[in-house]
């Protein structure tokens, strides 16, 4: 063809090639372009500074952020207290000994000729008690239902009207009539509305418990403990609460002060039964607590499993 | 192979050439790879042997037999035709008479790919590992938490949910193309059994005799046994552009070139014939033609690349993630389980689980957009396909030009006038009173056939259907414009005898009375190939006097005739005589076989030339693709000159640039001699075509940036494709005819014809031009390029809000924190409130003029870069991540949680046992209360990440604009950022909402920690895209221009 004469000059293309595939080893170094993984080492310098000075401007974003934030939060008490904060009104409780392996959940096993077993338990309570034992230092009072209380006082739990359930006693674990402590969820500012007269809206649990303690003490969050399900229920007897059924009303309210103690309920179960697994509930009773049972929405009580092998 | 044989066979053996291309095609792409990667090689090779049934010669010989002979084959009779038993038979054994539409994939297998492509099988695995994490939970716990069976049941959910939204687009989209196709039901008449019936075309079988007259489609491919003056139109077959006539004889060895044979789906243009059904269906010439285009590979759609390389880069970032944090949980010593749903969270916050149906939304607005602007798009990918394109092959007739014959000079009184050609008569007038144009328009008048359909009152005289050849009807268009009704002006004017044109004489003669009811006379009036009328004539009109034709009035004519001819314009002559009355005098019999009247030393009166005009629109179009760097290739079957001229007058060949023949001629010196360097535009003849090597072809694409290919036959036209795509363009190639769906496949992009378009090609085609106009194709290529630059920003925008979900979950494996962000707002993010936004940024208009910049680099400029991944991820996403930690921070703190004591109470914090944990004031919070906490916690940074989304989507509105420049003009992302607000807060405050999607309401305050962060977003942004204007080419462009 005519236009076809010979073309000595190189041609560049018009439309865009595909660039040549790089084999592994020229990805990760090309010498022929000084590029590692694909920049040369000015390139990456520049990258890295410019990513550098980012976060670093990042960074001291946030912290002025997170300053602003901190400096309007009081040390002493929260934010939002009760009904404005998320904890809300209605206290849970808690329980010990409570193993450090979550996923052990709240089953308390053991086998009582073992020590070893028992002592797995007995050791958790020590640690749980330690505070209430060494009370030096801490401006406490003997609290009693029949004086005036201060909000600002701290009243002191007597660790010696445990009973039975004692660290020399090893809890009762030994000798396989175990104790479990119970303790209300402190929140700040929270005050309890006490049952503390028997008429038509007392609960029926609460009945025998109430006239059967002195009206000057009845100034309490009543705890009761029964077996969960049917079964449980038929095991569950003969059970002892020291030191008292219930949270004395002078503990609250809790407003973080310092050397605050959580009053604690221990409660012993004289008879479990043997090898098999007894599902206790245990729940707080105040006019102001409202109970739910159901697994996903536990509220007002607290639940565990005991085995005594 | 298809170059340099049997070009006597002229063009007719196009169907062989287009076979014979397709055995070159090795399923390889220009650069030797297999062009989709789900075909390899061994199964191409099974195609193949599909195919060789229909690449066998069109081997047979109905038309050499004769015609007693065939009606003994088919048991049929010329004038009883077919019995009803035997059509019902022949029906029964071959089938109805209809093309087999192209194989489709069924529909459960299109389903299934939108159920189980993209990210769907990531998150399948995320599904499927929820299922098998509470299976184990449940087998192994008395109470499982039924967190892990939600979530699986809502990701099977989301990915089925967004599987059928996909497809319904899809489906969607494919339904325009079936109703387009069943438009006009066709039918055939039929005689059987002595009787003539009305049939529907499918219903024809083999042997039946049928009629068909002008104006009719070919039912089937037929035998012609009777004809009258009967003619078809074969371009749709061909490429030839004339109509044929076709007879009874048979004339040639070629089934395409004898006159007996008339094919199926072709056009009747002229008389009326009678013919034997030879073959049906896809038995026809036409059957096998489409049969072949279907069975041609097309490989991915650029944008379907590009989809495909942004999915496995985000599904490596995922699985890698996961991966690493698996094994991380592990060396934590985190139970397997936990080490399980780990991953699945990563997988979950990882996906951009909307982004796909975001896409599909985008590209079907887009569609819709561009239909109404008369591209009709048939696969939803091909919308962006056109904005890639960097070389457009486009036919002439009827894409450039109007398709319409029409007049534009005349020549008479020694001056050449030009006539008005536009399509709105908005040109050039010129003086109607002169008696050389009465003279002139008299015999255009009257010695013409042409008419106008009936029933077209309304409609302007241009677009008025002619019944007759495309010269007349100019000539007729011409006249009824100077003149007014042309009609009447014929009836005052009575025909009395009429010799038609022939190719032998190569004139038209009428003899008509004359208006003038005084004047006895009759005047004869002569129109045919201007030198033919010259030698004719002795005297020449001129100013409104007869003058003696002599050497100077000779030279006068020759210098017209040529200045027309070189303008590509058909030229026609015209003369007339007054034949006196005492010869002819009234009632004289004229005899126009024996021809009893003078035809020689008439009076000349002028010329006329015509041309098919280039739409209005075109030369603008053909600019603004040059301007946004796309190489116009004219592909036509006309003629070099014609083409060129054409070519010329839209800027196809940019004024000064010259083609090798122009040098030679400006030199003076021989066509060899020229520098073919030198010449930057060139016309190739398609005979030249047919003797070029592939490499030459290469040459002359690369050194000539104006090509006008002329004479080629469709199928040169898959050559000219091919070549184009050898050099890395990505080409679109509009075609009408049935020979142009191996093109039309082949090529990046199709384009059909709409309106002159024969069904093949539509098929064939990826997009249709409703009014078969050029200048529609630059709406498009401006449509898909906007499409790609708002996707971009779109998938920015979607990719930014990936980091503040995943990095809460890095944070609670390696800070032990309870986690701020759950699986289900991280689905309310995606799903929902990003959704509207994202797809609001396809309404996005350009930030500069996109027709004025080069094509997209498909190698280099992806879709989604590192650039964009930089920017999503390393910055913007950055500070969104730290918007929402603190928003986390702050509303722990609040609630009595400060910072330092978060790190490591994951495991109490997630403890059902653990039913007082004590927070920094002493509080003791049950299980219930604190996951309470946590998840308005994860509410709040739900919100927050809304919040810095509205900056977010207002930065990615520009690239390189400042936003005050650009403007916030786009309601529909105005509209979208009070949507997501609305529905943030819907979801935070609407009633249930803790039960359904953990979701709590917040205090108004949460609202605000995230609004700095915000800010600096914005800030950060528009002060990035200042320095990019400030410093262009510079490191942060580099860096960070997405």
């Amino acid at each position: 063809m005519s236009k076809n004469n010979g073309n000595a000059e190189k041609y560049v293309s018009e439309f865009p090639q595909p660039a040549k595939k790089k084999t592994f080893s020229e990805i990760l170094y090309d010498p022929n372009e000084g590029t590692f993984l694909g920049r040369t080492p000015k390139s990456w310098g520049q990258l890295i500074t410019f990513y550098t000075i980012f976060y670093i401007v990042l960074t001291i974003m946030f912290t002025i952020c997170m300053q602003v934030m901190l400096s309007t939060i009081n040390e002493h008490h929260p934010k939002w207290k009760l009904d404005e904060s998320l904890i809300g009104t209605n206290p849970g409780m808690g329980l010990r000994p409570l193993s450090e392996q979550t996923e052990r959940g709240s089953v308390i096993r053991f086998n009582k000729n073992k020590p070893k077993e028992a002592a797995y338990w007995t050791e958790l309570l020590d640690d749980f008690l330690k505070d209430y034992n060494h009370t030096e230092g801490r401006q406490m009072k003997h609290c009693d239902p029949s004086q005036v209380h201060n909000p600002d006082d701290v009243c002191v739990v007597d660790i010696a009207k445990f009973g039975p359930c004692s660290s020399a006693n090893s809890y009762g674990y030994r000798t396989g009539t175990p104790c479990v402590f119970l303790k209300l969820n402190k929140i700040f500012d929270w005050v309890p509305e006490v049952y503390d007269t028997v008429d038509g809206s007392t609960p029926a649990e609460l009945r025998d418990v109430l006239t059967s303690t002195k009206v000057e003490e009845r100034k309490q969050i009543w705890v009761t403990c029964n077996g969960h399900y049917g079964k449980d229920k038929e095991q569950f007897n003969n059970i002892t609460y020291y030191p008292s059924q219930g949270f004395p009303a002078y503990y609250y309210p809790y407003q973080n002060q310092p050397g605050y103690l959580s009053p604690v309920v221990a409660v012993q179960i004289v008879s479990p039964p043997d090898h098999e697994m007894l599902e206790v509930e245990c729940r707080a009773w105040a006019k102001n607590i409202i109970y739910s049972g159901s697994l996903l929405d536990r509220r007002g009580s607290v639940t565990f499993q005991l085995i005594v092998d | 192979m298809a170059l340099g044989s049997d070009y006597e066979h002229g063009r007719a053996d196009s169907y062989r050439v287009a076979t014979v291309i397709a055995t070159d095609d090795d399923n390889r792409t220009a650069d030797g790879r297999y062009k989709s990667r789900r075909k390899m090689p061994a199964k191409a090779v099974n195609k193949k042997e599909n195919l060789d049934d229909l690449k066998q010669e069109l081997d047979i010989d109905f038309h050499k037999i004769s015609p007693e002979e065939l009606y003994q084959r088919f048991q049929t009779h010329p004038e009883n035709g077919l019995s009803h038993a035997k059509a019902k038979e022949n029906l029964e054994r071959d089938g109805p008479n209809a093309l087999t539409p192209p194989k489709q994939t069924p529909e459960w297998v299109k389903f299934c790919k939108n159920l189980f492509g993209g990210f769907a099988m990531l998150l399948w695995i995320g599904a499927i590992l929820c299922f098998v994490a509470y299976s184990i939970q449940a087998t192994t716990s008395e109470e499982p938490a039924d967190d892990n069976l939600y979530l699986g049941i809502v990701l099977s959910a989301v990915v089925i949910v967004t599987g059928i939204f996909s497809y319904y687009q899809e489906s969607k989209s494919s339904k325009i193309m079936e109703s387009f196709k069943n438009m006009v039901p066709q039918f055939a008449t039929v005689i059987r059994e002595g009787e003539k019936l009305t049939l529907r075309a499918e219903d024809l079988v083999l042997g039946d005799v049928v009629e068909v007259k002008f104006g009719d489609r070919i039912p089937a491919d037929i035998r012609i046994i009777e004809a009258r003056t009967f003619k078809v139109d074969n371009s749709s077959l061909t490429g030839e552009s004339e109509p044929q006539s076709r007879g009874a004889e048979f004339t040639h060895e070629n089934p395409l070139e004898t006159k007996n044979l008339a094919f199926f789906s072709t056009n009747a243009v002229e008389g009326t014939a009678k013919g034997v059904v030879i073959s049906c269906g896809d038995h026809t010439v036409m059957g096998r033609i489409a049969g072949l285009a279907s069975g041609l590979d097309t490989g991915e759609t650029p944008i379907a690349k590009e989809i495909h390389h942004f999915i496995h880069l985000i599904t490596g970032v995922a699985v890698f993630l996961g991966v690493t944090f698996f094994v991380i949980a592990f060396i934590l010593g985190y139970h397997w389980l936990d080490a399980v749903i780990f991953l699945i969270g990563i997988i979950v916050a990882n996906v951009p689980e909307g982004l796909l149906a975001t896409v599909t939304v985008c590209l079907t607005l887009t569609a819709k957009r561009m239909a109404s602007k008369n591209c009709l798009v048939k696969n939803l990918e091909a919308v962006e396909t056109l904005g890639s394109t960097s070389t457009i092959c486009s036919d002439k007739t009827g894409t450039l030009t109007q398709n319409r014959m029409t007049v534009a000079h005349m020549w008479f009184d020694n001056q050449i006038i030009e006539a008005d050609t536009t399509e709105d008569q908005s040109g050039v007038q010129y003086d109607r009173t002169s008696p050389g144009f009465k003279a002139l328009s008299r015999i255009a008048t009257l010695c013409n056939r042409a008419e106008f359909k009936g029933g077209q009152d309304g409609v302007p005289i241009l677009k008025k259907e002619v019944s007759g050849d495309a010269s007349e009807a100019a000539l007729l268009k011409c006249m009824e414009l100077a003149l007014g009704d042309v009609m009447n002006i014929r009836k005052r004017n009575k025909k009395i005898a009429e010799v038609p044109f022939n190719s032998t004489n190569k004139y038209q003669v009428s003899i008509h009375e004359v208006e003038d009811a005084n004047d006895p006379r009759f005047l004869l009036v002569m129109k045919g190939a201007p030198e033919r009328i010259l030698e004719r004539c002795s005297t020449i009109f001129i100013n409104g006097k007869e003058k003696v034709l002599d050497e100077e009035m000779k030279e006068a004519f020759n210098n017209a005739y040529m200045e027309l001819g070189g303008l590509g314009e058909r030229v026609l002559g015209f003369c007339d005589f007054m034949l006196p009355s005492d010869k002819y005098p009234t009632g004289f019999k004229f005899n126009t076989d024996d021809i009893n009247f003078p035809i020689d030393n008439l009076r000349f009166v002028g010329l006329m030339s015509m041309i098919d005009p280039p739409r209005a629109a075109v030369p603008d179009a053909v600019a603004k693709c040059r301007s946004a760097g796309i190489k116009v290739i004219m592909v036509t079957g006309d003629h070099p000159i014609t083409a060129k001229a054409i070519a010329k007058s839209v800027g196809i060949i940019s004024e000064g640039n010259e083609t090798i023949e122009d040098i030679a001629q400006r030199l003076n010196i021989p066509i060899s001699e020229v520098n073919p360097r030198e010449a930057k535009a060139a016309v190739v003849h398609g005979a030249e075509l047919r003797d070029v090597s592939s490499d030459q072809l290469d040459e002359i694409l690369r050194y000539h940036t104006e090509i006008v290919f002329a004479r080629t036959s469709p199928q040169q036209k898959l050559i000219i494709v091919e070549g184009c795509q050898r050099m890395g363009a990505i080409v679109a190639v509009t075609g009408d005819g049935v020979n142009d769906s191996p093109a039309l496949k082949k090529a990046d992009i199709g384009v059909a014809m709409g309106i002159a378009g024969s069904d093949v090609s539509k098929q064939a085609a990826d997009m249709i031009l409703l009014d078969d106009n050029f200048a529609s194709i630059v709406t498009g290529v401006e449509e898909g390029r906007l499409i790609f630059d708002n996707l971009k920003k779109s998938i920015a925008y979607t990719l930014t809000s990936n980091i503040p979900e995943i990095s809460p979950f890095l944070a609670f494996i390696l800070c032990d924190i309870p986690l701020p962000l759950g699986t289900v707002t991280i689905l309310c993010i995606d799903l929902g409130t990003d959704m509207v936004p994202a797809i609001s940024l396809a309404y996005e208009h350009a930030e500069a003029d996109i027709m004025k910049r080069p094509p997209r680099d498909p190698f280099n400029d992806k879709l989604v870069n590192s650039r964009l991944i930089s920017m999503a991820y390393g910055q913007i996403g950055m500070i969104q991540a730290a918007a929402g930690f603190f928003v986390y921070f702050v509303i722990m703190a609040e609630n009595g949680f400060l910072p330092m004591k978060l790190f490591g109470i994951r495991k109490m914090w997630d403890s059902k046992a653990v039913n007082d944990l004590t927070d920094s004031y002493g509080q003791e919070w049950t299980y219930r209360d604190r996951k309470t906490l946590e998840y308005t916690c994860h509410t709040a940074f739900f919100i927050s990440i809304v919040v810095v989304q509205w900056a977010d989507l207002i930065i990615c509105k520009t690239r390189r604009n400042s936003i005050f420049h650009q403007g916030m003009r786009n309601w529909a992302l105005n509209f979208g950022l009070v949507f997501e607000t609305v529905l943030a807060a819907f979801l935070s405050y609407c009633p249930g909402m803790d039960k359904g999607l953990r979701m709590y309401p917040l205090k108004l305050v949460w609202w605000f920690p995230a609004i700095p962060f915000m800010l600096a977003i914005f800030v950060y942004d528009e002060t990035r895209r200042f320095y990019l204007r400030r410093n262009p080419g510079g490191w942060l462009e580099q860096e960070t221009y997405y």
